[in-house]
Formats: structure tokens, C-alpha cells, sequence
């Protein structure tokens, strides 16, 4: 109920304020990470009564494995704690009865499950997801990186192939930055920062909402309300996948990875300027980054890293 | 053939000398290849495994001729004691080694014998056995993202040099 009244109070504040003057970016955060909140806990409250699903798991040394799991509340996550810790610490995504599923969505019927990991015969599709989520993880970094007098617009990254070397991330920066350069001291600390974060091992939760809740967490963004409609009318059910990491809400067409702590290296390669868009000069933030399980040696690293500085474009 | 001074200075005489004499020798190998064709892999000393598995591999040449010839019929029911593992040569060994000239068997070290003696000890087995490997499988996977990035960056490197040219 607190909470409630809260993001009540939160919203009015907002509702007057913004023809007044502009939000600062904390404020724009706790804002949308509230309303996220709440739309958890509502999601949450849908299953008072505690129901039994079983799961079946699939994968190397699994077979036969049949687990007892709550409706609702149980996620992939629950699944791989009951089996052993390598399972835990090297688990990605799942893959229920045949589709891609965060390892931290609640499953809401009995299925089959299997876990996958970077290590897997075919992990095309786990490495298409710690691709997209290393770019969100980068957009979140850009978001935190500046002061609070200059404004920060996350636009939709493009999903560019693993192959392509570098995965993008492009943001609009406040008007008053278009003739600053990114020097390699500003690309070491984004860097660190995206560090930080790695070491924090947060995890990337997943959740189904409405356009219109959607609408609301992004009630600050313009370009984000585009997308939110876009999406929408691309999604069949009409519903759309928004992610918290940290206190960081991003929105995503295709399941992320499980934390950020998979990733081992991670470094900020470029900022490469784009021209200007609709919304101001387009900038794409470049990256590279490797997980726990597959690092590299420093000479084959700097070859990628020397690779991810040129401009990826969209294939 | 020459590997070793001694071997050089044996005059031919290459093969070891075990048991209590050359027939009780050959007997003991013919023991041993029989439980090597019964079981496909087997556990011995190293000198013993090292022994048989000139005959292993000949017996193996022998069966490839078909069980209609004369020669390879004699030497089968000569080497394998058990006489049920003569088809089994015949219609399971020789057709999977049919594509094969030679190396039919692989040998490996096993830890010195503790419970007896210090004797080295092996493992010799028929190749294509239905066991887990001796050796760990080595695992290569294309698709992995280190290796799909590093195919990226071998396939920009191409483009680079064929646009220098």
C-alpha cells in the first residue's frame, strides 16, 4: 500500500512538473523504476494461492529429471539451484518446451526445460542474447556516466550479429556536447563503469506489461514512447518485455542473459558519431566484451578489441 | 628395421623373452589375444601388451582375407583358444577394419602396478570398441562466441588483403 500511494504521489509531482522544467535523471530513474515495482508486485499478487507445476528437465546428465515447482513464482533459476551449483553459475538462458526464456521469468505451466550455457553444441541464440544484453548494459552505463546537467536519450540499438565484432549501443547526448569528442581517458572510465556494474552481478529481471505501462515507465521519453508503440503493434499478443537492471528499466524485443556478472571482459571501444537524426546528433557507443567461460588471451583480445573500434553498421 | 643400439645388436632376436620358454610364451599370448577379441579392451603389463599387439594387428590382416581361405581359418583357430570368437573375428573385426591398412589397436600407459610389483602396466584395445575413450575428446565448436567473433575478424582480414592486392 505504501508503495502505492508513493508512486501516486511520484506521478502527480511529475504530472506538474514537466512543463515546468525538465526532471533530473535520478528522479526519471526512480520514477520508472517504481512504476516497474509496482507492476511486479501486482503480477506477483496474481498467484495468492500456491500451486504445483512439474518440470521436466532436458540436457546432458538431466534425463528423467522431474522437479515439483510453484506456479507462478518459480523461475528457470529455481530449477538449476535444485540441481547443482554449475548449473547456477553456468546457465544463460533457458529454453522452455522449445522457446527462449529469461532465467528469471516465472513459469506458468508444467513444461520441459533445458538450460543453456555458452558452452552448448549450438549457442547461436545465447550469443545473440549476451550481445543484446552487453549493449543494454552499455546503455545503462551512458545513462549513469554524465552529470546531471546534460541529458542522456537511449535510442533502440540495433541488433547487430556477433560476427560483426562489436556490439552498439546508440544514445543522443545533450545538444550542448555535439562538438565533444570522446577522448580515451572518457572511454576507460565508461569502462570502469560498466566494470562496476559486472562486479555487482545484478540481474536482468524480466517483465510482461501492457503498452500502456510501458508508456508510463517511459513517460519522460519521447523516443522511448515511439518505440513502445512500435513494438507493440510488431508483438502479436500485444504485450511488451521491459528488463530491470539494477535501477536501470530498458526495453527489450528478445530475452537478455541472466546477469551481468557473466560477462568476465568488457571494454568500451569507440564513440563514433553518426549525424544528426530526428532527435538530435545520433552518437553509437561500441563495445566488446567476453563471458567468464570463454576468455581470451591479451594478444588474441587486443586484435578483437583493435576490430570492435571501427564503426559497425547495420547489416 | 632398427629403433634402438640394442635392438641393432640382438641380430633379429627382437622379441622379448617371457614366460618359461618360447612355447609357454606364445601360449600366454595366445591367451592374452583371445581375451583382447572377447573383450575388445583389456589391462596387462606393458612388455605384454607391447607382445600381443604385433599379433593383434596380424591376426586382424589374417581375417581380412574372408573365413574361406585356408591360412586365415588356420591362424584364427590357432591364436583364439575360446573357439566361439572365431566368427566374431571374422563378421565383427574384419569389416570394421575394412577401410583401415594398419593400426588396428592403440595402447596406453596406465599407473605402475601396486598391489603386487612395481610393473608397468597398459592398456591395449581394438579401435571402434563401444567403451569411452581412452583419450578425452576434443571438443571444437565453431559456433562458440570467441570462435565466431575470431571468423569475423579472419574473414575482415581477407577482405583487407584482397583489396590491398
Amino acid at each position: 500500500m505504501a508503495t502505492k500511494s508513493g508512486c501516486i504521489f511520484i506521478q502527480r509531482r511529475f504530472a506538474s512538473a514537466a512543463a515546468a522544467v525538465r526532471p533530473s535523471a535520478a528522479e526519471v530513474r526512480s520514477h520508472r523504476n517504481a512504476v516497474f515495482l509496482r507492476e511486479q508486485s501486482r503480477q506477483r499478487a496474481l498467484f495468492p494461492r500456491i500451486e504445483k507445476i512439474e518440470v521436466s528437465m532436458q540436457g546432458p546428465g538431466l534425463e528423467g529429471t522431474l522437479l515439483v515447482m510453484n506456479k507462478g513464482m518459480s523461475t528457470p533459476l529455481s530449477c538449476a539451484r535444485h540441481l547443482t551449483e554449475y548449473h547456477v553459475t553456468s546457465s544463460v538462458l533457458a529454453l522452455v518446451d522449445g522457446e527462449l526464456w529469461p532465467l528469471h521469468k516465472p513459469l506458468m505451466d508444467s513444461c520441459a526445460l533445458r538450460l543453456l550455457t555458452f558452452k552448448d553444441r549450438d549457442p547461436t541464440a545465447v550469443n545473440q542474447a549476451f550481445w543484446r544484453s552487453c549493449s543494454a548494459l552499455l546503455g545503462q552505463v551512458l545513462e549513469t556516466a554524465f552529470k546531471d546537467d546534460f541529458t542522456v536519450e537511449l535510442l533502440r540499438s540495433p541488433d547487430v550479429p556477433v560476427t560483426s565484432g562489436a556490439f552498439c549501443c546508440d544514445v543522443v547526448l545533450d545538444p550542448q556536447l555535439d562538438s565533444w569528442a570522446p577522448s580515451q581517458e572518457s572511454l576507460r572510465s565508461l569502462t570502469r563503469g560498466a566494470q562496476l556494474l559486472i562486479h555487482l552481478d545484478l540481474p536482468f529481471e524480466p517483465l510482461d506489461v501492457l503498452p500502456s505501462v510501458a508508456l508510463e515507465v517511459f513517460s519522460h521519453n519521447k523516443c522511448k514512447q515511439e518505440e513502445v508503440v512500435k513494438m507493440a503493434s510488431e508483438n502479436p499478443t500485444g504485450t511488451l518485455q521491459l528488463y530491470r537492471c539494477g535501477d536501470h528499466v530498458l526495453l527489450s524485443s528478445s530475452p537478455l542473459v541472466a546477469r551481468t556478472g557473466l560477462c568476465s571482459q568488457f571494454e568500451v571501444t569507440a564513440l563514433h558519431s553518426l549525424g544528426s537524426g530526428p532527435w538530435g546528433l545520433h552518437r553509437r557507443a561500441q563495445g566488446l566484451s567476453l563471458p567468464t567461460q570463454l576468455q581470451a588471451h591479451h594478444t588474441v583480445w587486443n586484435k578483437l578489441r583493435k576490430r570492435a573500434e571501427k564503426l559497425v553498421r547495420k547489416s | 628395421m632398427r629403433l634402438t643400439l640394442q635392438m641393432l645388436i640382438s641380430h633379429g632376436r627382437v622379441a622379448r623373452r617371457m614366460g618359461l620358454g618360447p612355447e609357454s610364451r606364445i601360449n600366454m599370448l595366445r591367451n592374452i589375444l583371445t581375451g583382447l577379441v572377447r573383450h575388445e579392451r583389456i589391462e596387462t603389463t606393458l612388455a605384454r601388451a607391447d607382445e600381443v599387439r604385433f599379433y593383434a594387428e596380424k591376426l586382424i590382416d589374417y581375417a581380412k582375407k574372408g573365413d574361406t581361405d585356408e591360412k586365415a581359418m588356420k591362424m584364427a583357430s590357432f591364436w583364439l583358444t575360446e573357439k566361439d570368437l572365431v566368427p566374431k573375428l571374422f563378421k565383427v573385426l574384419a569389416p570394421r577394419f575394412e577401410t583401415q591398412t594398419n593400426g588396428y589397436t592403440r595402447m596406453a600407459r596406465l599407473p605402475n602396478r601396486t598391489n603386487l610389483d612395481r610393473a608397468k602396466m597398459a592398456v591395449l584395445e581394438y579401435k571402434g570398441n563401444p567403451f569411452p575413450p581412452l583419450y578425452p575428446v576434443k571438443k571444437e565448436n565453431e559456433l562458440t562466441l570467441i570462435n565466431q567473433l575470431l571468423k569475423g575478424y579472419r574473414e575482415d582480414m581477407a577482405q583487407q588483403l584482397a583489396t590491398k592486392a
